[in-house]
């Protein structure tokens, strides 16, 4: 919708002059960054995904032959790493991304009800955490979830031992993920909201409408932009996860939550010598389902809120 | 753009105004994976190494990602660190890649730096093909920690008579512990499966530097501990064994030489150190990585500054007892046979010959890939989550992937021409 | 004024439902915060206690002593400095960049910045080789520049601002124009003021990344003098866990977030300043 209200000026500008580098004097010197230390260095690991390299000779190329192992070999223990790392990863990003979403809108919600005071008391609170290192963090959940010192099992009387029973493991990891992961999207909502004039919702509550219409209608769409960014970007960063499954069950049991990203890091940067060509390779085809995913939710965004 | 130039302007000029005094020709740097106390103790110890006022003083820098920065200063050639710690299983594939200088000149200028002035399996972790790449400074190995109150309470202090607890020793404890109280725990289990193999005559490799993960005297060292743990005598899956000793609920713990510096922070934990549990009391290992002097290769290390290099390594050889203090076991004889280092627990693994000889150092060129492999699927094994036979198969399967891809790498005409 | 029933009957729902959350996203850190007062022994005890048997500082007093040697002033000014350069850059670029992208109007405009924001999506693992043999061939290793710079080109910012830009009419920018404004004066003296909730959200985020990385700084800092703070202690904190003195970790950990959370708090203060304007204005 809104990409269709530049047409008007489109006729001025070209008017003007035949080609137009304006734009460069606002994109460039993020552009300039961009081709430096992010494009530059994305097709070096590209070049990589097709060679052998130990990260200290020169790359030696291979062609398809790391692609293959990955896809097409099953007696390969890459084809099955990558298979487990990556089915293991989706589970991470769809057991957490959509509460990621929703937990920050909500609190996000309230937060906007006039009537709420110590707005600033909580948006600490749910943002705080997220300042704690992974480290510190992961060993307080798991403080909390160790059967003989912690408050779950000692106060609830479970008998679980959570981070070696599935699903148990999953959720200490989706739990520790989401207490540091909100504050981000929360804060980006709040503003967001703040641009949604108080006209329009005191116009609806004369229509009678009630909270969740006034959502709907009135909140839903002016923040679908920024709503779009938390989606996209926290899908991608759930892709990425590394760290709280690492630090809380080391990938187990039975390697049911190794991530795909730890597979990758362990082959580029674990013990013994680095075989990088297969990590880059294996984050090529990371890389390429982060694009397809975020893809698509740019269109199924887009379209809905036509 | 105007505010992007003077934005960049002055973070450039500012920049520039804190870049005082950094590199120093005279100086050697050092690069150590030591990050906590162990860098403190290094940093003090080197500190004793300056207050004599050598021509190249010494100053340390810790990197929490050694290998990661040594792969990238070695790629790009610049920034090559003149001294650095790596650990033994590492030397074998660095020199393949032509990565380490040999010691062997400065050797000849500095009489101690000589093989008789260290623990063997120590100086040997640093020599391919008789060429010596670097100098010890440690062996940090896998040891049992005992609590002393338990084992009264138990009554089975006479286990530890020989210096050795035996597997029988420990089954004979099934259905005698309390309810929460446990034999062993699960610490470092991986170091302790590797030296239980070595015992029944395995090795992680054969002659022709194939892996050799999956072989019978892995299952059957596998199978010992699996049988404890079915006797309820291993501390609980899910369960932090290190915590549980701690909190005085495990009596045996074989854990890291390290650890001892946490132990110590724990009142009324009344513990004592000895070898791994074995088969029977006459072989047994402790599976240790040793902590190596080394000269990753530079072209901008001058003569001089390796002479500075032999003399404070010369100095380390006579006054490293200060290294004890991280709980290591000092690999020069000078320092362990001192009276100053009897005062170390450590000095447990030094009192014979034969104690020295059960620190069991891996050369193996893939040693890392060996041991990531065996702790991805050791709980599943211990645990019963998988079987032997399965764990084991993947480890080596997995082990197998990453060699051929590692011979891949180096420059091979043979391999070349396929 | 008097409010609607409705009114006082969605408050106390948000106020309940608020406050449950926020006792849930406490409680773990109240958790960290009171085992970072407690003994090694006492950790180890077998029973869940949320207080200490005994509290003590020896956990704070061993990480602060263990920072003797350290030039830990010189690292917090290094980071302030880091960070603050790095969040003014980034402000810069950011605002600047997203404006292109999402008010003007030029050729495979749309194209372009999907396409980046593509290519950044690409997981960057074995690109520290690459990104320090383009900083080391700048000459910034060792230098600030080395870890303020990187950074800059990262897409993401870029994203959320435009997301932003977006949402606003067009009506304004055009209106602008009638006036016979330029495309820097509705940059500066129209867009900017309208997004300036998201621009100091976008701040806080810079800021506290920067300050928190540590792997980056280690790789191409190896003066100690030019460390910065994050990755300094973590160096003296044994965060691999050699051995581990939870309470130790704990304390450290609270040592270092003590500096963003301050600034979140600071930062907060014109955030919510930001969000009241903004509210003010008509559609």
């Amino acid at each position: 919708m809104m990409e269709n209200t530049i047409s008007n000026e489109k006729v001025k500008y070209n008017g003007k002059k035949g080609i137009n580098f304006k734009q460069w004097i606002f994109i460039g010197p993020h552009f300039l960054f961009f081709v430096v230390f992010i494009l530059f260095p994305m097709f070096y690991g590209l070049y990589a995904s097709f060679t052998r390299w130990n990260l200290i000779g020169a790359p030696r190329w291979v062609g398809l032959e790391n692609y293959e192992a990955i896809l097409m070999d099953p007696t390969s223990s890459f084809y099955s790493q990558f298979r487990n790392g990556l089915v293991n990863t989706l589970i991470f990003v769809a057991g957490t991304v959509p509460l990621q979403v929703i937990i920050p809108l909500v609190l996000a919600v309230m937060l906007q009800h006039k009537g709420v005071k110590g707005k600033g008391l909580f948006q600490a609170i749910f943002y705080i955490p997220g300042l704690i290192s992974v480290t510190a963090a992961a060993l307080v959940w798991l403080l909390i979830f160790n059967p003989r010192l912690g408050p779950v099992n000692n106060l609830l009387g479970s008998n679980v031992t959570w981070a070696v029973n599935q699903p148990y493991a999953w959720i200490v990891i989706f739990m520790m993920s989401l207490w540091g992961a909100i504050g981000g999207n929360m804060v980006i909502y709040r503003s967001a909201m703040s641009g949604i004039s108080n006209d329009l919702y005191e116009a609806a509550e004369i229509d009678g409408a009630t909270s969740f219409v006034k959502f709907f209608k009135i909140t839903l769409p002016t923040i679908k932009f920024p709503l779009l960014y938390t989606i996209v970007m926290s899908t991608a960063g759930a892709f990425n996860v590394y760290a709280q499954p690492l630090m809380v069950t080391g990938g187990g049991p039975e390697q049911s939550t190794f991530v795909l990203m730890m597979y990758i890091r362990n082959l580029a940067f674990g013990q013994g010598q680095s075989v990088a060509g297969m990590a880059a390779a294996m984050s090529i085809l990371l890389g390429l389902v982060i694009v397809i995913i975020a893809a698509f939710q740019f269109r199924i965004m887009y379209r809905s809120s036509k | 753009m105007n505010l992007n130039k003077k934005l960049l302007l002055g973070t450039a000029t500012m920049s520039l105004a804190l870049l005082a005094g950094c590199g120093n020709d005279n100086e050697i740097v050092l690069w150590t994976p030591l990050t906590g106390e162990d860098g403190q103790v290094m940093d003090e110890m080197i500190q004793e190494y300056n207050d004599t006022d050598p021509e190249f003083p010494v100053s340390q820098v810790i990197t929490p990602d050694l290998y990661t920065q040594i792969y990238t200063v070695m790629n790009t050639g610049e920034g090559t660190p003149d001294l650095s710690i790596i650990h033994a299983d590492r030397v074998q594939g660095f020199v393949e890649l032509d990565m380490l200088e040999p010691f062997d000149e400065l050797m000849s200028s500095q009489d101690v730096l000589q093989a008789d002035n260290y623990i063997d399996q120590a100086w040997e972790a640093g020599n391919v093909e008789g060429t010596q790449y670097t100098i010890p400074l440690d062996i940090h190995s896998n040891v049992l920690y005992y609590n002393k109150d338990l084992m009264a309470q138990y009554g089975v202090e006479d286990f530890l008579d020989d210096d050795v607890l035996t597997f029988d020793e420990i089954m004979s404890l099934e259905g005698q512990l309390d309810e929460g109280v446990y034999a062993v725990n699960n610490s470092l289990i991986s170091w302790v499966l590797l030296a239980e193999t070595v015992n029944l005559g395995g090795d992680i490799s054969d002659e022709e530097g194939n892996p050799t993960i999956n072989t019978p005297e892995m299952q059957e060292a596998m199978q010992k501990l699996v049988e404890i743990e079915e006797a309820g005598l291993m501390t609980p899956n899910g369960e932090d064994g290190y915590a549980m000793f701690q909190g005085q609920s495990v009596l045996f713990s074989s854990d890291g030489t390290w650890s001892s510096l946490a132990h110590d922070m724990v009142e009324d934990l009344n513990y004592g150190v000895t070898n791994i549990y074995a088969f029977d009391n006459e072989t047994f290992h402790n599976r240790g990585s040793s902590h190596l002097f080394s000269m990753l290769t530079s072209e901008n290390r001058t003569d001089e500054k390796e002479q500075g290099i032999a003399e404070f390594l010369a100095w380390v050889n006579q006054n490293s007892v200060t290294w004890a203090e991280a709980g290591q076991i000092v690999a020069s004889r000078d320092v362990y046979e001192s009276p100053e280092f009897q005062d170390f627990e450590q000095s447990f693994f030094t009192k014979s010959q034969e104690q020295l000889d059960s620190l069991l150092i891996f050369d193996y060129e893939y040693y890392g890939y060996v041991e990531a492999a065996i702790n991805t699927v050791i709980n599943d094994m211990l645990y019963g989550n998988i079987t032997i036979e399965d764990g084991l198969a993947s480890a080596q399967n997995e082990v197998e992937d990453l060699v051929a891809q590692g011979h891949g790498a180096d420059i091979n005409i043979e391999d070349d021409a396929e | 004024m008097a409010h609607s029933k409705s009114f006082q009957i969605t408050k106390w729902i948000c106020y309940g439902l608020l406050t449950i959350t926020a006792v849930i996203w406490l409680l773990p850190a109240i958790y960290a915060l009171t085992t970072s007062f407690k003994s090694q022994s006492d950790v180890m005890q077998t029973g869940f206690r949320l207080l200490p048997a005994s509290w003590i500082m020896d956990n704070y007093v061993r990480v602060l002593s263990n920072t003797s040697s350290a030039p830990i002033v010189r690292w917090f000014f290094n980071s302030l400095f880091i960070s603050t350069s790095h969040t003014l850059l980034m402000m810069v670029f950011v605002s600047l960049a997203a404006f292109g992208y999402a008010r003007m109007d030029f050729k495979y405009r749309d194209a372009l910045f999907f396409t980046i924001l593509a290519i950044s999506m690409f997981p960057a693992v074995v690109n520290i080789i690459p990104n320090y043999m383009i900083v080391h061939k700048l000459g910034w290793v060792n230098t600030p520049l080395a870890v303020i710079m990187p950074g800059l080109g990262g897409v993401g910012n870029v994203f959320l601002v435009r997301q932003f830009m977006q949402g606003l009419p067009k009506s304004y920018d055009e209106s602008a124009r009638m006036d016979g404004a330029n495309d820097f004066t509705i940059y500066f003296k129209i867009i900017l003021p309208l997004i300036k909730p998201v621009l100091i959200v976008t701040s806080i985020f810079s800021f506290t990344g920067s300050w928190n990385d540590f792997l980056w700084p280690t790789i191409v800092l190896n003066n100690v003098n030019q460390l910065t703070i994050t990755a300094g202690l973590q160096l003296l904190q044994d965060i691999y866990g050699n051995y581990m003195v939870i309470g130790q970790l704990m304390a450290s950990a609270f040592l270092a977030m003590i500096p963003t959370s301050l600034l979140f708090i600071f930062a907060q203060k014109y955030f919510i300043e930001s969000l009241n304007l903004n509210t003010g204005i008509k559609g």
